[in-house]
């Protein structure tokens, strides 16, 4: 693959990530949110794809495809599920920092990122690692987006674009993630939704509403 | 593959078998196949020990066993020594446990043959990780024996929180000192961290040797951080409190020889002088809070302090001679040191299996509720009375040898040093006297008022003997005191050897069979020839007052003497509390105890009496004076801290992400 | 041990055995005249003796072996001592020596026999007395251990036969300050230890003032007997180990028959004489409260603790 060719397709997979990260802490409708964690998905595992024939290795390919599998695939559905089990309730999502604000800070967050990025990516120059600050950014925001959203579902969105943006920047480094590693940190996530969606069902049955504010009431 | 590899090997495999097959066995086949497996391990361990004292080594690298830095086994003398005391340990207790009726729950009685898995690896592991994690092992194993029994008392669970949380302090600081020396290491085996404390700066080097010290010194029982002890041990089953007391604790000392001597090459003098005056303080504290205690096992308990607090003193007064240049009398003194670690297994053993099988028969531990036993007790009763002839360090006991070395010891280290030695010698021996002292009236007042004389309570009088397998543990564990008391030479050359070869000095003793001489030194004992004088010179009075008495066939039983007023009730027995009180008011200003009188006056008249409540409480006065101002902080600290949860998720998540960025910023901003 | 050295222990045995009545009766002998009364005579401890082993022996119900046991015991440690002790000399030592812990450690076997013997009799009077003895007994411990360690400094052993002859070499070492210091402390400590004024008052009839008295308050008979014997065995072994330590001339070098009885001689006279002087001297002594007992302890301790110090600086 040449070089041109390897920097504009990693440009493109990048820039997909980093949009439908922005894309989901600007959109309300959570059922269209969902479907654009799956494009996510879909677009990181094209980037491992990528990588996968410039490097010629057959083992990231396979992770390519589990990587499909799994985050467009799996991942979506297990949070469809979640959000018909709440059905009844308003399907918006009403975050503590309004919306105009949100993009300035997602904008911020990504100037930090590529502040912080720039000694990585000196210290091996080349198109992929190019692409790293983005998938920091990705991991900010995705931050911000679990800090800032009221709902039970909304913050586990965020949580998931994070473990997005840190396999993005694990592919991108090279630092050849063992395909061990990455079924351990996946059946983490797999557990952390899980949790999270018994969590929202038990507490739609206590308080009526999957409104994490709720929780406060807890408090001593 | 030689003796050490193959028994070694055997032990553990035996250890993990029965760990499988316990909780696999019906429930109520448990206990006695923990107790085989245990019992097993520990003679297996037993002949590793002896074959790694007799000279064979073993030293195996298993990199894959544990992730980062896997496992290296290396036996040389002294971890040999402390696995032949631990495996005879869990000789006697496994065979103890498999009648004793205490929990068999699953998990429980796993845990015994890992617990004592754990105890045997931990002087063997060659390497900073193996040793950190076979460590933590025999803390969680512990742990779990200890709170076995949390659904039938109250107080288990709250002696178990404060035995969780004190072994972990321990166990920080053991790592951060571990991991320091290990910072300055090529990587993290023994012999590298040899080579690396030698060229360390005296400060690291001590810095080093103080956290070991905390964390080791408090698995040992040591004052200031003893308070587990007198809390956990009466807790557990008995045969786990022997288990800890007798094997688990000795492991606090191995730590301290090993990193101080071995590890950091002996050190500056000042870290032995700390090591003697902490022996020393311990020595006492124990010994008078055992005097005064009236909880049969909690008397035991401090009586582990105080026998720790020797074995440190003897430490301490090998380090100051080293540091003298007097290699002779360090190992002397290293060897009465480890000689009397092996006698307070035996004789440690014996007593904690005694007393769990009092508290068997009558259901209480407290000495103001017993006596009596020798009736319904034979056995019990005189297992616990040598075992506290042992435990009193006179002729006879196993422990007088030790203590004799010892004392020979200090004396002829008194012109060692020059002023420091001068000063410090006679304190040590004052010390080591008062301490004798104090045991004696510990044990005659837990022996004379828990066994002898009348019952002082029903539970008491209906005592029964114990089960065989029971007896045979404690016969296991006399027959060990015995062998220690009259013939030391048994294991005295070995033990010498290993003192001396820690300093490259000489032997420092000649052991045969009758006498035991110092090399060096002027200095004898006979422990068989006392013995055996005073035994025969018993049975010669009883046959010349049989002589000479003119009616010596009419010996009938009389009434006691009871001022003509009738018959002595039970409840006019001295009691422990009466026993120990002249005591305890010599030494009221460290002991201060609590006191409380309650009268209720009769309803008509002011000046009658209807009933009169007297309460005395000897609480831990260290505890009070250094624990008590550290927890309040603790506490005003996590009351501050409480006022940052306010409930809000948002918040939570709100450090966090704050949190995150702040570092960011600070990462560009610096570079 | 070799045939003199047997003959000799045997020497020394029968003639603490036969003298210790003898010893106790000069004792209350002095005490009697310097009262004013006339005495009963020298030789009423052996009359009293005759009179308890001619009656019926007794066991109070509910005790065990222990009780019957004790004062064999403690005659059996008494026994022990005085067969390695160089009383009459220093050559008949055994080859294992006669270390000064051993024997400090053996007679205190021997307390502790009477002290649990006291407690398995369950009476309120047997458990008083073995409490007070044993606290005694825990604080005297140190001033005796320090003690061994000073007088052991200047020789470099604690061998009993070696501090003896090394003192008989160098006869001015007696009067050096350590040695003086150790002498007083060692001294008041063989008070505490044979319980005589001020520490117990050996003739007390208050039950609530005994210590000793009060544990063997149940014995009768030939029991009582032995433990009288054994008694006044531990006064005379006591005194005899002062002297030994701190007035050794006298005591012969060899197993010779004449140097055996000069030492024997000289022997009944130091202990004849440190005990008629210990009993003018109870004379004019009060018994002290059982909680003072602890300050003269203490105080001996220090003196001790001093000899130590001096041994190191001056000797």
């Amino acid at each position: 693959m040449s070089e041109a060719l390897l920097t504009q397709l990693v440009g493109l997979g990048a820039g997909a990530v980093l949009l439908t990260a922005v894309l989901v802490l600007w959109l309300r409708e959570l059922a269209v949110v969902i479907r654009v964690f799956a494009a996510q998905g879909v677009a990181l595992a094209g980037l491992v794809a990528v990588l996968a024939v410039h490097e010629g290795s057959g083992e990231l390919a396979v992770v390519a495809v589990g990587v499909l599998v799994l985050r467009a695939g799996l991942l979506p559905h297990l949070l469809r599920r979640a959000l018909s089990a709440a059905e009844g309730e308003r399907r918006v999502t009403r975050p503590l920092v309004n919306v105009a604000a949100s993009l300035l800070a997602a904008a911020v967050l990504t100037l930090l990122a590529l502040a912080v990025s720039q000694p990585l990516v000196a210290l091996a120059p080349s198109p992929v690692t190019a692409a790293i600050p983005v998938g920091m950014a990705v991991v900010l925001i995705g931050f911000f987006v679990l800090v800032t959203r009221r709902r039970a579902l909304s913050q586990l969105t965020g949580f998931l674009l994070m473990d997005n943006g840190i396999t993005a920047v694990g592919f991108l480094t090279g630092a050849g993630v063992a395909l061990i590693v990455e079924l351990g940190v996946f059946l983490d996530v797999l557990l952390a939704v899980l949790v999270l969606g018994v969590l929202t069902g038990r507490m739609r049955d206590v308080f009526g509403r999957t409104d994490l504010d709720e929780l406060r009431e807890l408090h001593d | 593959m030689n003796a050490v590899g193959a028994g070694l090997g055997v032990a553990l495999l035996l250890a993990l078998a029965a760990a499988v097959a316990a909780p696999l066995a019906p429930r109520t086949a448990r206990p006695a196949v923990a107790g085989a497996g245990t019992a097993l391990c520990g003679a297996a361990a037993v002949l590793a020990g002896v074959a790694a004292l007799a000279g064979q080594r073993l030293t195996v690298e298993l990199p894959g066993v544990l992730p980062l830095t896997g496992l290296t086994i290396t036996v040389d003398a002294l971890g040999g020594l402390f696995l032949a005391v631990v495996g005879a340990v869990a000789v006697a207790t496994g065979i103890y446990a498999i009648g004793y009726g205490g929990p068999d729950g699953r998990g429980v009685q796993a845990a015994l043959p890992l617990f004592v898995a754990s105890m045997l690896l931990v002087p063997v592991a060659g390497n900073v990780g193996g040793f950190l994690l076979c460590w933590e092992l025999m803390a969680l194993t512990s742990l779990l024996l200890v709170a076995a029994e949390h659904r039938r008392r109250d107080e288990v669970a709250s002696a178990a929180r404060w035995y969780a949380v004190m072994t972990h302090v321990g166990f920080v600081a053991i790592l951060i000192g571990l991991v320091v020396l290990a910072g300055h290491a090529v990587d993290d085996s023994f012999p590298a961290l040899r080579s690396a404390g030698a060229q360390l700066e005296p400060a690291t080097a001590g810095l080093v040797f103080v956290l070991t010290l905390v964390g080791f010194a408090s698995k040992a029982g040591i004052v200031p951080l003893h308070a587990w002890l007198p809390r956990a041990h009466p807790e557990a089953p008995s045969h786990v409190s022997a288990l800890m007391s007798a094997a688990m604790v000795t492991l606090g000392v191995y730590g301290i020889v090993r990193v101080g001597f071995d590890l950091l090459g002996g050190g500056t003098p000042w870290w032995w002088v700390l090591v003697l005056l902490l022996g020393a303080v311990s020595a006492v504290y124990g010994i008078l809070q055992a005097a005064i205690a009236t909880d049969l096992k909690a008397l035991l308990a401090c009586s582990t302090t105080e026998n720790m607090g020797i074995v440190l003193v003897g430490v301490g007064a090998a380090g100051m001679f080293a540091g003298a240049g007097n290699l002779l009398l360090a190992g002397l003194a290293l060897t009465a040191a480890l000689l009397h670690v092996g006698n307070h297994s035996a004789f440690k053993t014996l007593l904690f299996l005694a007393a769990g099988s009092v508290l068997h028969a009558t259901g209480t531990r407290d000495l103001d509720a017993l006596g009596g036993l020798r009736a319904g007790m034979p056995v019990t009763t005189a297992a616990f009375g040598l075992g506290a002839l042992s435990a009193s360090a006179l002729p006879l006991g196993a422990a007088f040898v030790s203590e004799w070395l010892l004392l020979q010891a200090l004396v002829h280290g008194l012109a060692v040093g020059g002023v420091a030695t001068a000063i410090v010698m006679p304190l040590a021996v004052a010390t080591v006297a008062l301490t004798a002292g104090l045991a004696v009236a510990a044990f005659v007042k837990a022996f004379g008022v828990g066994f002898l004389a009348r019952p002082r309570s029903a539970a008491a009088a209906r005592a029964h003997e114990s089960p065989p397998t029971m007896l045979a543990g404690m016969a296991v564990a006399g027959v060990a005191c015995a062998a220690l008391a009259l013939a030391p030479a048994l294991v005295l050359p070995a033990v010498g050897r290993v003192g001396g070869a820690l300093f490259g000095a000489a032997d420092p003793l000649a052991a045969g069979l009758l006498v035991v001489r110092l090399q060096g030194f002027t200095g004898s004992l006979s422990p068989l020839l006392v013995a055996g004088a005073v035994l025969v010179g018993t049975a010669a009075v009883a046959l010349g007052a049989r002589l000479l008495a003119a009616r010596s066939r009419d010996r009938t039983a009389v009434r006691l003497w009871d001022c003509g007023a009738g018959p002595l009730s039970a409840r006019m027995e001295y009691t422990a509390t009466s026993f120990a009180q002249p005591l305890q008011r010599v030494f009221d200003d460290v002991v201060r105890p609590e006191q409380d009188v309650d009268v209720t006056h009769h309803r008509e008249s002011q000046y009658l009496v209807d009933a009169v409540r007297y309460r005395l409480r000897v609480p831990d006065r260290l505890e009070h004076g250094l624990y008590r101002p550290v927890l309040t902080a603790v506490a005003a600290w996590g009351r501050l801290g409480a006022r940052l949860a306010t409930g809000s998720i948002h918040l939570y998540l709100g450090y966090g992400f704050v949190a995150v960025c702040g570092l960011m910023v600070l990462l560009v901003a610096i570079r | 041990m070799s045939v003199a050295g047997i003959t000799v222990a045997l020497v020394q045995a029968v003639v603490v055995l036969v003298g210790s009545p003898l010893l106790l009766g000069i004792m209350r002998q002095v005490r009697a005249r310097l009262e004013g009364r006339a005495g009963a005579g020298v030789l009423q401890p052996w009359r009293d003796l005759r009179k308890l082993m001619r009656k019926q022996p007794l066991t109070p119900r509910g005790t065990t072996e222990v009780f019957r046991m004790a004062p064999l015991v403690l005659m059996a440690t008494t026994l022990a001592v005085v067969a390695v002790v160089p009383f009459v000399t220093t050559a008949a030592v055994p080859a294992a020596g006669a270390d000064l812990f051993v024997v400090v450690a053996l007679l205190t076997l021997g307390a502790v026999a009477l002290a649990l013997a006291g407690l398995d009799t369950g009476t309120a009077f047997g458990g008083m007395g073995a409490s007070r003895e044993i606290t005694i007994l825990a604080l005297v411990e140190p001033t005796l251990l320090v003690g061994v360690l000073a007088l052991s400094v200047p020789v470099g052993s604690t061998d009993l036969g070696d501090i003896v002859t090394s003192t008989l070499r160098d006869p001015g070492r007696v009067i050096t300050p350590a040695h003086v210091l150790a002498a007083v402390a060692l001294g008041l400590a063989v008070v505490a230890e044979t319980g005589r004024l001020p520490v117990d008052n050996p003739s007390t009839h208050l039950e609530l003032t005994m210590v000793h008295e009060a544990m063997v308050l149940e014995y009768a008979g030939p029991d009582l007997a032995l433990v009288e014997l054994a008694s006044a065995m531990r006064l005379t072994v006591f005194l005899g180990l002062w002297a030994t330590l701190f007035a050794p001339w006298g005591i012969a070098g060899t197993t010779g028959p004449g140097a055996v009885a000069l030492g024997v001689a000289v022997f009944a006279v130091k202990v004849t004489a440190l005990g008629a002087g210990l009993a003018g001297a109870e004379v004019f002594l009060a018994k002290l409260r059982l909680f003072r007992t602890p300050e003269l302890l203490a105080g001996s301790f220090v003196l001790a603790l001093l000899a130590v110090v001096a041994s190191f600086f001056f000797g």
